[in-house]
């Protein structure tokens, strides 16, 4: 039976922060497990960083931190959180955007009455002031997997709660 | 032969309250191995999986925990709490029913001892 000492248990609690556990009580619990994994299984004189790093790759499938987003999506759909699908938030940015300036030009129409011409200088600051966060936007929306996007295409993104925006990489075969 | 992950995916939460119900008091691994031991591990409960839901139990208040301080290391022990003891009877309730009704769905003939 392996005995683990403390500079290897600080090492290990490190490392669960630093692959994104970033809840305390899910480091403490996967902290034990592994150390349990590592006492029952590693030989006296066995290679504790091989050990480890090959028992923390089982826990995943593609990084550490799908935990602590699977955590964070299953508490989000019992406390009535906002779960959006990727298009939904794409669109509901796009709706934030652009809307106060569509607003604006409506409200200035309205107020015009009949026979208005919406003046150079609202549409066009509309155009310029909208324009370079929807091709932002835009490029976001349309940058491939490939790339390592900030949301990817099988993310799902949460609305509230203590980090107001948290994009969740899901894993749907996972158990 | 072990079964499929989505299998399972639905039937987590419902293991794990009833593991609770049944025993005082259990740490995650102490889950895991229990779980593999009664399947003749059949169902192998991955941290993956194990963990968030444990997490996503306590947020919902159905679960109480409590720690036990292991050298450097802290393991928590969960056990149902009250409204987590009445879940628990209806996840289980819910769960033989849908069971019953996938038998007569699929048309599953039962074995003859």
């Amino acid at each position: 039976m392996y005995q683990l000492n403390d500079q290897q248990i600080d090492l290990i609690l490190t490392d669960l922060r630093l692959r994104g556990i970033e809840t305390e009580s899910m480091r403490m619990n996967l902290l034990d497990h592994i150390c349990i994994l590592i006492e029952n299984q590693l030989e006296e004189d066995g290679d504790f960083e091989k050990f480890y790093s090959t028992t923390i790759r089982q826990f995943y499938k593609e990084e550490l931190r799908e935990l602590e987003d699977e955590a964070r999506l299953l508490v989000a759909l019992n406390k009535g959180r906002l779960l959006l699908s990727r298009n939904q938030f794409f669109l509901l940015l796009f709706t934030v955007l652009i809307g106060p300036f569509i607003a604006y030009d409506l409200a200035w129409m309205v107020q015009a009455g009949p026979g208005w011409v919406l003046p150079t200088e609202i549409w066009s600051s509309t155009i310029v002031f909208a324009l370079y966060p929807l091709l932002v936007l835009l490029v976001l929306y349309l940058t491939p997997d490939r790339f390592d996007p900030l949301i990817p295409r099988n993310a799902k993104v949460l609305l509230g709660g203590r980090s107001v925006i948290k994009v969740l990489v899901l894993d749907i075969a996972r158990q | 032969m072990t079964y499929s992950p989505e299998l399972l995916k639905g039937t987590l939460k419902t293991i794990v309250l009833k593991l609770l119900a049944d025993n005082k008091k259990m740490y995650g691994y102490e889950i895991t191995q229990r779980v593999k031991e009664m399947t003749r591990e059949k169902i192998q409960i991955t941290e993956g999986a194990l963990y968030p839901t444990l997490h996503a139990l306590e947020a919902d208040g159905l679960v109480t925990t409590e720690v036990e301080y292991i050298g450097k290391r802290i393991r928590k022990y969960y056990s149902l709490s009250p409204t987590g003891k009445a879940a628990a009877r209806e996840k289980l309730k819910e769960l033989t029913n849908f069971m019953d009704t996938m038998i007569a769905l699929l048309e599953i003939k039962p074995k003859m001892a």
